[in-house]
């Protein structure tokens, strides 16, 4: 595996170069929060060991602007720090793991060999479809430049929709992304709520992006609008 | 009384003193009535007893008893009559014998079995007139009767009324106290709900707030302590643990063996400094950091402290120099060698150029100076002697980020204080104060040698 280490504490950094080197990897150390975002934009990494705590562009800022960027390597984030928050910030920002410091070295290499089997797949922080966001870590939708504000229902509904734009899916498969067991048998919901989200995502914009697909179900169109 | 509740005290008291206003205007009221019930009473029997006059004056024979109205009487009492006198039917006494006396010189007023009499001399006679009094005293008992059902109702109601106004008054005080009762170290965040109108209760919300906002302000500044020291911690064990574990992956040769343990020797050494450096800073904050009080001579303390520096600086390409003052200070010798040693450090890590020892006496406190031709950040200075600040983000993996606390904190125990500002020609400055030898060296020397 060809891994990317952003750490500034030179002494770890070098540690963590000459361990996993030893374990057959191929390793290359940024010191610096900039010359990690550039790094991994230059070269395909495999994965991605970063330390939260950076100089100037901190690990979280780093994280997102990868993300952004179309970087999509799976990131192992090292944090000193007892705060939940951080860890929060850092899984929110991108991060697909972490691990707090000090670390057994076996399990940060049971977890990079784990977080490489994933592969690097897109899993862009802010959902895209047309001009449709949504933000599943702040909870807003966006049309364009128009926030809209969705009921906890309805944003499941959407967001179930813009993880899969363009496939038809039923009500059968709504009901199990968006509901609970306890509605099951109330198909009807669905539509119902179908009505909603078309009267706060289309409606106002003189769009119809969610399709009624004649004995199939709904389809959010792929262009979103 | 002190153990009701404000509110149940505050009716009471209410209470009371509206339970004296509204007998005291009964007690008015009673009075009024029955002046006025007298006054026309009293005008009633003039008016008689002129007609009555004028009758025998006149030397009319007219039956008095004519004149007496419907209720009323009228006697005419003769030259020789003694009393006492009674009515016809000598069930009632009108007149004692004295006040038939009396009344053959001077009008005479009394009340006798039911009657008001007035008895007036007229000429040779007597002129007696008399009001029953029994409408008086039904219209006095009457306005008794109604004062006594009025006045406890009207006192009732108001104890009422005052009971909800200090309950009302009293609302803010109580929504202070339940929020207060929520308010813990984790949501410290939380400040007292402040009344609308801005009157005491309005001022104490204020100042509790205040108070509040001090406590959370310590307590934020103890809980990033925390998660600094534990981050401070946390990164040389993780380095030693993992220095420690890279080693023992595989098979290693001695020299390699002896590099690993030269690098977890290196970073033992920092955790140790760190250790020591914390528990410094926990002393001081106990107040528990105690200095020696001796006479030290300030030019040789700082000779010493360059002394030791000399090779780094000259290995960097730098100049230590110090300036003589001849100033002398009472201190801690191994303490203040320390804060020294700190601040040439930190001028030789971060500073730039010549780094200058020299001594300023001051007030009774000697300065010591350490400058360089560096400069601190503006945004820096303010936060210099804080605990885990760093003037540049980088972790060279060398500080620990309490240099300057410490020097604070050692400069405290001395009873000075610790400075860090820009030269104004360009340079940082950071100095620290101890107080000046007071009694002369040779004087404390005489002491010293007395007491062998």
């Amino acid at each position: 595996m060809r891994i990317l280490v952003v750490e500034d504490e030179l002494k770890m950094a070098a540690l963590l170069r000459r361990g996993l080197a030893e374990e057959g990897h191929a390793v290359d150390v940024a010191a610096t929060g900039d010359d990690g975002v550039w790094m991994a934009q230059a070269a395909d990494y495999d994965a991605i060991v970063l330390d939260l705590m950076l100089p100037g562009l901190d690990g979280v800022s780093v994280c997102r602007r990868w993300r952004e960027n179309g970087v999509w390597a799976p990131v192992l984030m090292l944090t000193a720090r007892d705060g939940i928050e951080d860890r929060v910030a850092g899984l929110d920002a991108g991060a697909d793991d972490y691990l707090r410091k000090p670390f057994s070295f076996a399990e940060l290499l049971a977890r990079l060999r784990a977080l490489a089997r994933r592969g690097t797949p897109e899993r862009p922080i802010v959902l895209e479809v047309g001009d449709l966001k949504l933000d599943p870590a702040t909870r807003q939708v966006w049309r364009g430049d128009t926030e809209i504000s969705l009921s906890a229902k309805e944003f499941a509904l959407l967001e179930t929709f813009m993880r899969r734009p363009g496939d038809v899916l039923s009500r059968l498969q709504l009901l199990e992304h968006a509901w609970d067991y306890a509605y099951e048998t109330r198909s009807n919901v669905v539509d119902v709520y179908m009505r909603y989200l078309r009267e706060k995502i289309d409606r106002p914009f003189g769009r119809e992006s969610l399709e009624t697909v004649r004995g199939a179900g709904y389809r959010l169109r792929k262009d979103g609008s | 009384m002190s153990r009701l509740p404000i509110r149940i005290r505050l009716t009471l008291v209410f209470a009371a003193v509206m339970a004296v206003v509204l007998a005291a205007l009964g007690a008015f009221l009673y009075v009024r009535l029955a002046d006025s019930l007298d006054e026309r009473i009293s005008e009633d029997l003039d008016a008689r007893r002129m007609a009555l006059t004028r009758v025998v004056v006149g030397g009319g024979d007219v039956d008095p008893s004519l004149l007496a109205g419907a209720e009323g009487l009228a006697r005419v009492i003769g030259h020789g009559a003694r009393g006492p006198v009674y009515t016809e039917t000598g069930h009632a006494l009108l007149l004692t014998a004295d006040e038939l006396d009396a009344a053959r010189t001077r009008s005479v007023t009394t009340d006798h079995d039911g009657y008001r009499l007035r008895a007036v001399p007229v000429a040779d006679k007597v002129v007696l007139v008399g009001d029953p009094l029994d409408d008086r005293q039904e219209a006095l008992d009457a306005l008794l009767a109604q004062l006594l059902v009025a006045l406890p109702l009207a006192l009732l109601a108001s104890s009422a009324i005052g009971y909800i106004v200090a309950g009302a008054a009293l609302r803010p005080i109580e929504a202070m106290r339940r929020r207060a009762d929520e308010i813990s170290a984790s949501t410290s965040a939380q400040r007292l709900p402040l009344p609308t109108a801005h009157d005491e209760v309005y001022r104490l919300g204020v100042t509790l707030n205040e108070m509040l906002e001090r406590l959370d302000a310590g307590l934020e500044r103890e809980r990033r302590f925390v998660a600094d020291a534990s981050h401070e911690l946390r990164t040389p064990l993780a380095t030693l643990k993992t220095e420690l574990e890279v080693a023992l992956r595989q098979p290693r040769s001695a020299a390699e063996l002896e590099h690993a343990i030269d690098s977890a020797a290196e970073e033992t050494d920092r955790l140790v400094r760190l250790a020591e450096n914390l528990l410094l800073v926990a002393r001081s904050d106990q107040g528990a950091l105690t200095v020696a009080r001796d006479p030290i001579a300030v030019d040789a303390l700082l000779a010493e402290v360059a002394g030791r520096f000399g090779r780094s600086a000259e290995a960097a390409g730098r100049i230590i120099e110090v300036e003589d003052s001849g100033a002398e200070l009472a201190g801690d010798r191994e303490r203040l060698d320390q804060a020294l040693g700190d601040l040439v450090e930190n001028a030789l890590r971060h500073g730039a150029g010549e780094v200058r020892l020299h001594a300023v006496e001051h007030d009774g406190f000697v300065e010591l100076h350490v400058t360089d031709q560096g400069g601190f950040d503006e945004l820096f200075l303010p936060r210099a002697f804080e605990r885990f600040t760093r003037a540049d983000d980088a972790r060279t993996g060398e500080g620990t980020g309490l240099g300057l606390a410490i020097v604070a904190a050692i400069a405290r125990a001395h009873g000075g204080s610790a400075h860090a500002a820009n030269l104004a020609g360009g340079g940082a400055d950071v100095w620290l104060t101890a107080p000046k030898l007071l009694n002369d060296p040779d004087a404390a020397g005489r002491d010293r040698g007395s007491l062998v």
